[in-house]
């Protein structure tokens, strides 16, 4: 099974302080986050999709079947620790397409970029990637990428599996709860909260293996892609910054013995829940 | 021991109270480990003996009476506060021992801000105590990585030491007054002054005690001023570790006192600079602060010193800001790293050491070339220089593994102590100490001796004086 899947390097948002956010919140044509001093990481649902393609991967190999992953990235310079992890981790390919222009909230450009290396790399029975990236993603990359490319997508996967039948069992988030969906390849499945988040460590070994294969870069050029003429078809600006309130209120339980404080949570609390059930 | 498992708990509950004796089977199981055994707690396994209660202690007069209790019974007890150990200190090594818990002794009893001291119980978690002070314009100037968790008793038991020891010192250079309970239930105070002459520093025999002589109860700290405004970050990258070696040292010798003077390897430098630091290169890390001159002259002449060596390159200070103010470890860090351990089977894992300017880059380069040639399954090797001094440096190891074709019980033997192995005997080869800042615990035991050479001496007398029938924390500084 030919497997692509897509990833992304972001600033590690949560490694921002509350004055470098309030800092961005300044009027339409001032707000912008400054995040050029923020360590790098995976996208968390891009790292999710990756798991969930080395898992698939090993299930394969269990039977004897064998899966080509490759990893695409649409980034700078600094996605390329990244991808010489993903090598010693076993993907034979690493594609970065070097944008050359900041494609932040210009979902279509970078949809358009997506498939147009998707189509350069043969396409993919199965592509994979995060549902989202960061604070003030809009989620919708890959349908855009299952659009461009014609190709039926399914979100919010948790899981997916690789049975005999060559089909793929995928589990996903419904509104109403879990599900699980028996599904054809090709196809796009967008990963959200997966069963598995982390994404396995290479060992030293693994990393000599590989140390002199590199990343295969293109430009946009090299795809056919103008990003102008894609991002028309959908770009967002920053508009403002409004923090959340995260404040709690407390109250100090008190009591000489442990007999008197839950009497006195019980009291304040639990008699009220269970008398409004 | 003369006395049962029930016979204890029940001995116990007759001094302290039922409600602050814990009993529970799985509050036994998690209070007979620390850190060291993490990975085997992560996964619901616990090999160590079970003690038979933890005790919340309420008063230092509860303190003394437990204790006095498990001295004439001989059953060994585990001091602990904030539980943020490292090295098997707070590992129950005797069956049925007893859980002697500080934390809720959390009071903090007077902020002198004439004298510039503190006291606190020793219950009181460091960041309440830095919260507290911090609303008043000063500072404890300790600022340990476990600072949101960590609780004064046990920074004082263990001889810890924070990020800005470069300029306020460590726990040791801090505590300048406080109260402890030996097993005979004798409880002392050693006064608050600025320094005395009276014969031997008798601090000294109660901080690093690992709550292997007494239960420290109350601390009292310096304080100072806090002026983050006139904080310079400065960092550097530079060619080798030699290299950087040396730029610490000249630091030091030329009579700088950054608060902040760290030189990380290419490897441990790659996993927290990798968006800024080049492949293969060491970064030197510093941050200048006190009053607005003290601080500009610090940087300045750090600048001056580094601007000399051709082999360092100046980086934009705001990385560096950045990265140092996400570094702390609290409560959501622990629980992101519980699930990425489980899910992935990769730990981490710490070393740290000290030597003399001369040795420690042979005991950093040696440890490394050991580790990658003789533990399988490493996925990182590296380390920083963290905490330095007129006359040398530490080394703290920095080392990831994926645990492998062994159970949870076999990650000690199989990766942690062989490499704790490694740089023991790389830093006792080269002259240095092999416990920076953790303590020793029960992990490095196994070198007590060979690191404390003919004063090992001293060490057993103060143990056997203070401690002669042998229940405080068996096992750990003095190997079992």
């Amino acid at each position: 099974m030919r497997i692509l899947v897509c990833c992304k390097v972001t600033p590690d948002f949560e490694a921002l302080r509350e004055s470098e956010w309030a800092a961005g919140a300044g009027s339409e044509s001032e707000a912008r986050v400054e995040t050029r001093f923020t360590p790098r990481v995976l996208n968390c649902f891009d790292e999710a999709a990756l798991e969930t393609a080395l898992r698939l991967s090993d299930q394969l190999a269990a039977r004897g079947e064998e899966a080509a992953l490759a990893a695409l990235s649409v980034g700078g310079q600094e996605t390329e620790p990244f991808l010489a992890t993903l090598r010693a981790l076993g993907f034979e390919r690493t594609v970065r397409v070097s944008p050359g222009a900041d494609l932040d909230f210009r979902p279509a450009a970078t949809a358009a970029l997506i498939a147009a290396a998707a189509r350069y790399l043969g396409g993919g029975e199965l592509i994979l990637l995060g549902d989202r990236a960061g604070p003030g993603d809009g989620g919708t990359v890959p349908f855009r990428v299952a659009e461009e490319l014609g190709r039926p997508c399914l979100s919010r996967v948790t899981d997916v599996e690789a049975p005999a039948d060559g089909r793929l069992r995928v589990g996903w988030t419904a509104d109403d709860g879990l599900r699980r969906a028996t599904i054809s390849r090709p196809c796009i499945l967008a990963v959200g909260n997966a069963v598995v988040a982390h994404l396995r460590v290479p060992t030293l070994g693994d990393r000599l293996v590989v140390r002199h294969h590199v990343t295969e870069v293109l430009s946009p050029a090299d795809l056919g892609v103008d990003l102008e003429t894609a991002a028309a078809a959908g770009t967002c600006s920053l508009m403002g910054l409004d923090p959340v309130d995260r404040s709690r209120q407390a109250e100090l339980i008190v009591g000489d013995t442990s007999r008197d404080r839950a009497r006195a949570v019980y009291d304040a609390y639990v008699r009220k829940a269970l008398e409004e059930t | 021991m003369d006395l049962s498992r029930e016979a204890v708990v029940e001995g116990l509950r007759a001094i302290a109270g039922a409600d602050n004796v814990v009993t529970e089977r799985h509050v036994l199981e998690e209070s007979s480990i620390d850190r060291f055994r993490m990975f085997e707690g992560l996964h619901g396994l616990y090999t160590q003996p079970l003690p038979a209660a933890v005790v919340m202690a309420r008063s230092t007069e509860m303190i003394a009476d437990v204790l006095r209790f498990a001295n004439e019974h001989g059953v060994n007890v585990v001091p602990r506060t904030g539980q943020t150990a490292t090295e098997g200190g707070l590992e129950t090594a005797v069956p049925d021992s007893i859980v002697l818990d500080g934390s809720g002794l959390d009071r903090i009893l007077a902020i002198d801000e004439y004298d510039m001291q503190a006291t606190c119980q020793c219950g009181v978690p460091l960041q309440a105590l830095e919260d507290r002070v911090r609303e008043l314009g000063l500072t404890t100037g300790h600022s340990p990585q476990s600072k949101p968790l960590a609780h004064l008793g046990g920074l004082t038991a263990t001889r810890s030491i924070g990020q800005f020891s470069t300029l306020y010192g460590g726990i040791e250079d801090m505590v300048v007054g406080l109260e402890a309970v030996f097993p005979d239930g004798t409880v002392c105070r050693i006064k608050n002054v600025p320094r005395r002459a009276v014969g031997p520093d008798i601090r000294h025999i109660v901080i690093g005690n690992e709550g292997a002589l007494c239960f420290i109860t109350e601390v009292t700290v310096k304080l100072f001023p806090y002026l983050p405004r006139n904080n310079v970050f400065l960092g550097y990258t530079v060619d080798t570790m030699e290299h950087g070696f040396e730029v610490l040292r000249e630091v030091m010798v030329s009579g700088y006192r950054p608060s902040v003077a760290r030189l990380y390897d290419p490897a441990d430098g790659a996993y927290h600079f990798a968006h800024f630091l080049p492949e293969g290169l060491s970064i030197l890390i510093f941050l200048a602060e006190g009053p607005a001159g003290v601080a500009a002259a610090t940087a300045a002449g750090i600048d001056d010193i580094v601007a000399a060596r051709p082999e360092c390159e100046k980086v934009d200070g705001r990385y560096i800001e950045t990265w140092f103010a996400d570094l702390n470890w609290g409560p959501d860090k622990i629980a992101a790293e519980r699930e990425q351990i489980l899910q992935t089977g990769n730990i981490n894992r710490t070393t740290e050491v000290a030597a003399g300017w001369s040795a420690i880059n042979g005991i950093y380069e040696n440890a490394v070339r050991r580790i990658l040639a003789e533990i399988p399954d490493m996925t990182m090797v590296g380390g920083h220089s963290s905490h330095s001094y007129v006359n040398g440096t530490n080394m703290y190891f920095n080392y990831f593994y994926n645990v492998v074709d062994c159970g949870p019980e076999g990650e000690v033997t199989k990766y942690h102590t062989p490499i704790n192995r490694i740089i023991c005997e790389e830093t006792l080869r080269g002259g240095g100490a092999i416990v920076h800042h953790h303590g020793l615990g029960k992990a490095r035991t196994p070198w007590t001796r060979d690191e404390y050479g003919t004063s090992y001496h001293m060490l057993e007398t103060m143990k056997r004086a203070f401690d002669p029938n042998g229940i405080m924390n068996k096992g750990t500084i003095i190997p079992a």
